[in-house]
């Protein structure tokens, strides 16, 4: 799954805490933009659209709380119903303090935020990182994206993405860091066919060239869905990924998640919870790791303040390490 | 002014304190009892309840006393016997000049302004079990150092000497590597209080004290004995005098004398304190430094601190300048600093009623070294 993770949009385990590697400079909290409803809405008695490969592990990421370091401010401004601005400041202790820049533009004002939205989304940051993604609508049922990344005057990533979606299927192509003078490139080909009104099943094909090898991987994908429940896997030669989203009631969810690399020949199981109590305006995320992290992260709209107050704390018991999190959103 | 609560009204009535609880003891707060001459200076400093400091005030650590970070205790007083014929121009003095407080309460209403700097995550637990004892738990999980679980325990006694204040308190306090802050605080007559003080780290004693206070009319004279060794022939003694000279004025001195085997040697400093009707002005002087405070209290919700310090032995002087902003009404405390030193540092103390929890939240920049620290915790009861 290493590369095919790489490319993803879903911030799920780069950030995941307490990662050697350097934090990408990609923004944490995904847009669901483009990734239509959850699939247990949509009953108009023809089999759905399954939406796009990216998301089938969404509901139960979404469940798990964001890693969150030092002390974050987000100010949120909307402009105008086509325009929103945002800037940032994180203050931390483990990795520089860094200002960012955020601007989204919606091309048409019909979408709310939760529905596909074409969009032009650019970000900076104060080491001068860039983060552009451009979501168009071609036609009805193709769709383009284009995501450019660097690391402060460097690119690191650049790749084009074609979707199309069918009445019960979607396929998509992604070309991602193509060099013509380092003669490498990444091809990555997505597909997913609903085949009853619960079950879709698909497979994604990775294809990397560089100069000096090439090869192949491919995964196969399944997804059982009921009102309640979500189930899904991924299977191939890189590794296994299966989650289970549960839901609970209205205030609690709850998932688990699997994953299993060839490449770093480990495996990890996380159980996580997410509590919601509307009454108090508060949303609790907690999470347990076999790798022996627990966190939780509290969010609080501080009415009437258009603010919201966020403190996370996550614990690495067998690297004895913690990490607190403070964060304000205005707006 | 912030309501500080003796332990006793404490233990029956828990408020949530704003205090700024170390993370080894609880402040303990004394509500000086005066008989009803008081306040003709109706200064803010009449009505303040001290909270304990550290026992040795500045520059006068000597080099056989190590008191590790953290480790507050209360103040410590006790009698002076080498100034005798003070205790003979007590009856000369007119009875309005009130008693000045004790020595170490000087610079403390300003430093009860700054921001206390924590990091990681805290959480306490306070646990009344009668109207005599009081239990809590403190766990702390920190993000630089050590990971601890504390337990300490709090007795006060029954002999009533006012109001607020029974005797004996005793304080204890274990640490799960084995550290142990102990302290005893007694009234042995009407106006002699004294305090024994022990302090190991793991199993080794570091600080082990007695002092006595002796509470004149108008002065206070305290004597400290602090790691007294007969074996090895070292030890230290520290004699504080405090004279009120009007009722807005108190000057006096403190002497340090230590003794090792190889060398002895003494210290001494002045000190004059000068109240407003809504300041309080402090200088420190003596050879090992300077250290002056300026404290104001604008209205019933901002009180500002600034704070000079000079020190001969490091060689550097320090400028801080903090305040307090009380919001009752939204059960917030809010305290902020900025330092000639580039460090700028902030808490916010929530009471989150009904629930007898309290928040804090805390974080401190040092813009120089290019530090971050954050921290929060929670206080139940």
């Amino acid at each position: 799954m290493g590369s095919v993770l790489a490319l993803s949009s879903t911030s799920g385990h780069q950030n995941w805490p307490f990662s050697t590697e350097p934090t990408p400079s990609r923004w944490d909290a995904h847009p669901a933009h483009w990734d239509s409803p959850p699939r247990w809405e949509r009953r108009d008695g023809r089999l759905p659209n399954p939406g796009s490969f990216h998301s089938l592990h969404r509901s139960c990421k979404d469940v798990f709380p964001q890693q969150i370091e030092g002390v974050k401010m987000i100010v949120n401004k909307t402009l105008s119903s086509f325009f929103k601005v945002s800037h940032a400041l994180h203050l931390s202790a483990v990795s520089p303090s860094y200002y960012r820049f955020h601007v989204e533009h919606l091309q048409s004002d019909d979408y709310s935020k939760d529905k596909d939205a074409p969009a032009l989304i650019g970000e900076m940051d104060s080491s001068g990182s860039l983060n552009a993604h451009a979501l168009l609508h071609l036609t009805e049922r193709v769709r383009a994206r284009t995501v450019f990344q660097t690391q402060q005057s460097q690119f690191v990533t650049w790749q084009f993405e074609t979707e199309y979606r069918g009445n019960d299927f979607t396929a998509a192509v992604t070309v991602a860091n193509p060099d013509v003078l380092k003669e490498s490139v990444i091809l990555v080909a997505h597909f997913l066919q609903s085949v009853t009104s619960g079950l879709v099943l698909g497979g994604e094909l990775v294809y990397h060239r560089g100069r000096a090898e090439e090869g192949g991987i491919l995964t196969l994908a399944g997804q059982y869905s009921r009102p309640n429940w979500v189930a899904t896997l991924n299977a191939g030669k890189g590794g296994a990924h299966a989650s289970y989203y549960h839901r609970a009631n209205k205030q609690i969810q709850v998932g688990v998640e699997f994953e299993a690399s060839t490449r770093t020949q480990e495996t990890t199981t996380s159980f996580g919870y997410q509590m919601e109590l509307p009454e108090a305006n508060m949303v609790f995320r907690g999470m347990i790791n076999s790798r022996c992290i627990i966190g939780g992260v509290l969010e609080k709209r501080l009415t009437p303040l258009p603010a919201t107050l966020i403190m996370g704390a996550f614990v690495n018991h067998r690297g004895d390490k913690l990490q607190v999190g403070l964060g304000v959103n205005i707006g | 002014m912030i309501d500080r609560c003796f332990y006793q009204y404490f233990l029956v009535h828990r408020p949530t304190s704003h205090s700024s609880s170390s993370v080894v003891l609880r402040e303990f707060n004394f509500r000086l009892h005066r008989p009803l001459q008081i306040t003709t200076m109706g200064s803010v400093l009449a009505a303040s309840s001290p909270s304990p400091a550290p026992p040795t005030p500045g520059g006068a650590a000597g080099p056989g006393l190590t008191v590790p970070p953290g480790f507050g205790m209360p103040p410590v007083s006790s009698i002076i016997p080498q100034t005798g014929d003070a205790s003979g121009q007590q009856q000369e003095t007119e009875s309005s000049l009130p008693n000045p407080g004790a020595f170490d309460e000087c610079h403390r209403k300003c430093k009860e302004v700054f921001p206390m700097q924590m990091e990681g995550v805290r959480l306490v637990v306070n646990k009344g079990l009668s109207n005599y004892f009081q239990v809590n738990h403190t766990v702390l999980l920190s993000s630089v150092g050590d990971s601890s679980y504390r337990f300490g325990a709090t007795y006060v006694g029954s002999k009533q000497m006012g109001p607020a204040e029974s005797f004996p308190v005793m304080v204890g306090d274990m640490d799960n590597s084995g550290s142990l802050n102990a302290q005893i605080i007694h009234q042995l007559a009407n106006r002699i209080r004294s305090k024994v003080a022990f302090q190991t780290q793991q199993q080794k004693f570091v600080n082990w004290q007695a002092d006595a206070e002796f509470k004149g009319d108008d002065f206070t004279a305290t004597i400290t004995l602090g790691n007294p060794d007969v074996l090895s022939g070292s030890g230290i003694v520290v004699t504080h005098y405090l004279q009120s000279i009007t009722p807005a004025l108190a000057l006096g001195g403190e002497l340090v004398y230590h003794r090792r085997p190889a060398e002895e040697g003494a210290v001494m400093s002045l000190v004059g304190r000068y109240t407003g009707s809504n300041y309080i002005a402090t200088l420190t002087l003596g050879s090992a430094g300077a250290h002056a405070s300026y404290y104001h209290k604008a209205n019933d919700q901002l009180q500002v601190g600034v704070e000079f310090e000079a020190s001969a032995r490091m060689q550097d002087t320090s400028v801080s300048f903090g305040y307090q902003l009380d919001v009752p009404k939204a059960n917030l405390q809010f305290k902020g600093s900025v330092d000639s030193n580039w460090i700028v540092g902030a808490t916010l103390e929530k009471k989150l009623l009904p629930l007898p929890l309290s928040l804090v939240l805390c974080s401190f920049l040092n813009h120089r070294k290019n530090k971050f620290q954050c921290g929060f915790g929670v206080t139940i009861g």
